[in-house]
């Protein structure tokens, strides 16, 4: 059989993590990398012998006959990309969040399925070891029904993308990094009901976009959380991550340092711990949609589970901006 | 004021009282001298624990004995009112367990009352004399991590049973019980006021309770630093230690994470459970110690029966808040 022919847009930070995982697939052909940085996409396909590359996706969408298309890019640029290349037949994953708008997700999912292709979107953590584990022990039903959770995300802000700086291309700290854990508390817990939120730009001054939010979750369940994202972390500080389930039957609980299988201290520098896997998450969640295109399956994430975790990070920049507990659904758009 | 200071204990019914109780035996400056309790058995049970003679079913009178400087009023939180007011007219300094009261008119006749008579007021906030608190607020002090924007905290615990599920007796639940430590640590360290108080609290971890055993609070002080409280009972009766004081301090030019009781030794008995045995500071002990050294030196205590209200009324403004659904300002 024929393999699936690959492209992937925006030579960045994450496709960086998602071209290796598409090599390692024996029936796909990574066929294309583009970037509107063209210096950007030749070095990546020199990098990763890629044998094309381009500075427009729409030009590489008539030249190039691929069966799946990656998207790397900004959350601003998802929706546009997405869309075109539904209509031109190709299989989409995008990266997380889907869009920054409502009716932009709204229209991918649509579009995918008039087109009949596959979407899905990265939301990696459903593949991450730990929260694969937890999502594993409450369904189980070893801690009973879930009531109360935390989670926390943590860095300095991601200077190193400046799209970031701008609310509306990056949507800011909830939108970008939090809106893990509350797509991995939905996985677990349920659909949320109401969100309160408080924070801000507190210390990235350059920066229109939240650097820190923290959010109070209620899910229709009972269940409450509280989800902490953090860009304001200073320089040096490692990535962090902690999560905590409590239900009526025990609790859980995982911190990425504190279950690091691997520290490493080198002279003169900060000590450095993580957890190899060769099956690392972002491995499994190509797979899965590799999987999906091939075999003709749901992917794991399908675009409507992508949209409604977006709802809820929305809701907490709503919250913020009116200075109360919003509800959900949401009746209006929060990015213009 | 020569030789020991001489205390009593008004009641045995918090947790608290007991390791109280233990610190005055063992403190060179402190005597104790007489206790108090409204159940017999635990008086007994007390008096026979720690070696005290003199024993009584009414707080009056020990309150009226001349050779007692100071009183620790450990009831229940919502009997403390007319007992801590009664010490203070009988010229009692005094320590009142948190939360001092469980409406704020009871917290302002207690703090009032103090005043009046000129007795030392403390609250028993004893996360101001924790080592690790205590040294993290010189850390503060001297500027190290620039100013502080944003204060996480938790103060987790294990449902402590006794009164504490009753609505009548205590007040409250978990909020009641837990919101007052950190609310109390972000004031000293911010030297500010909430302004501003939101929170959740969702359907019980334990469905036979009345009261809640969950909350999150979200909390905006004058100044616009931000902070937030974990203070729901959600430990199992199983976990390793009784619960946590956890904060999580951002500056401008740092962050801070204190762990008060993470100072654990790992034991496992055979086909047992694992325990954390501790070893870190012994903070009720220096809560007391300052307490005399306080009274001796005529200063007024690190955390004081003011404090005490404060920290109350914010825990008030999260029961409003989660009663109202809405985002309630302060002062209440």
């Amino acid at each position: 059989m024929d393999k699936l022919r690959v492209a992937v847009i925006g030579a960045g930070f994450i496709a960086r993590v998602h071209i290796p995982s598409w090599k390692r697939i024996p029936g796909v052909e990574l066929v294309s990398v583009v970037d509107i940085v063209e210096d950007k996409a030749k070095g990546y396909a020199e990098e990763f012998k890629i044998p094309a590359y381009y500075k427009d996706f729409r030009e590489m969408l008539e030249k190039e006959d691929v069966d799946i298309v990656d998207i790397c890019t900004p959350t601003y640029t998802h929706a546009e990309i997405a869309i075109e290349s539904m209509k031109a037949g190709k299989h989409v994953l995008t990266e997380k969040p889907i869009a920054l708008k409502m009716k932009d997700a709204r229209e991918m999912i649509e579009t995918a399925k008039k087109q009949g292709v596959k979407f899905m979107v990265a939301h990696c953590l459903r593949f991450w070891p730990e929260y694969v584990v937890i999502k594993r022990i409450v369904e189980n039903g070893d801690i009973g029904e879930p009531r109360v959770a935390r989670a926390y995300r943590q860095s300095g802000f991601p200077v190193w993308a400046p799209w970031h700086f701008d609310e509306n291309k990056g949507g800011g700290v909830f939108l970008d990094m939090s809106i893990h854990d509350v797509d991995t508390l939905r996985w677990i817990i349920g659909d949320v009901e109401e969100v309160y939120a408080r924070g801000g730009v507190l210390k990235e001054k350059k920066s229109t976009a939240y650097d820190y939010v923290h959010a109070l979750l209620k899910f229709k369940n009972g269940a409450i959380a509280y989800v902490e994202g953090s860009w304001i972390q200073p320089e040096g500080y490692p990535f962090s991550t902690y999560m905590e389930i409590v239900g009526t039957k025990g609790a859980l609980r995982v911190d990425n340092h504190e279950t690091a299988a691997v520290k490493i201290w080198r002279p003169g520098q900060l000590p450095q711990d993580f957890t190899p896997n060769s099956e690392d998450a972002y491995y499994l969640e190509i797979k899965n949609f590799y999987e999906a295109v091939k075999y003709d399956k749901e992917p794991a994430v399908p675009g409507e589970e992508g949209l409604k975790t977006l709802e809820v990070v929305l809701a907490a920049v709503k919250s913020i901006r009116e200075g109360k507990p919003v509800k959900l659904p949401l009746s209006e758009e929060v990015f213009a | 004021m020569a030789g020991k200071m001489r205390f009593g204990i008004i009641s045995f019914a918090h947790i608290h009282a007991w390791s109280y109780a233990r610190v005055l035996k063992e403190l060179e400056e402190a005597e104790l001298v007489a206790i108090y309790d409204d159940d017999p058995e635990r008086l007994k049970e007390a008096a026979q624990k720690f070696n005290v003679k003199d024993i009584y079913s009414d707080y009056h009178a020990l309150l009226k004995r001349d050779d007692i400087d100071a009183v620790i009023i450990t009831s229940e939180n919502a009997k403390h009112v007319d007992q801590a007011i009664a010490a203070a007219e009988a010229g009692k300094h005094m320590i009142v367990e948190k939360p001092i009261a469980t409406t704020l008119e009871d917290a302002d006749k207690m703090v009032n009352a103090a005043k009046k008579a000129g007795v030392k007021f403390q609250t028993a906030f004893v996360m101001r004399y924790h080592d690790a608190t205590a040294t993290i607020k010189q850390v503060l002090e001297r500027g190290e991590i620039g100013e502080i924007l944003v204060i996480t905290t938790t103060n987790h615990g294990k449902y402590p049973d006794l009164w504490f599920g009753d609505p009548e007796l205590a007040g409250g639940g978990s909020v009641m019980d837990h919101t007052v430590h950190t609310a109390d640590l972000m004031r000293w360290y911010t030297k500010d006021e909430v302004e501003e108080v939101y929170a959740v609290s969702g359907k019980n971890i334990r469905d036979y309770l009345t009261v809640e055993d969950t909350g999150l609070i979200s909390l905006k002080f004058k100044k616009g630093v931000i902070g937030s409280i974990d203070c729901s009972w959600s430990r199992p009766s199983t976990w390793p230690i009784w619960g946590d004081v956890w904060l999580g301090i951002i500056g401008t030019e740092g962050y801070i994470v204190v762990d008060a009781f993470r100072p654990n030794v790992d034991l496992v008995k055979e086909g047992e459970r694992l325990q954390w045995v501790y070893f870190g500071s012994d903070c009720d002990k220096n809560m007391i110690a300052d307490f005399i050294r306080v009274v001796r030196e005529d200063e007024e205590p690190r955390a004081s029966g003011w404090d005490g209200r404060q920290a109350l009324e914010i825990t008030l403004a999260a029961y409003k808040s989660i009663k109202e659904n809405k985002v309630v300002k302060l002062p209440l």
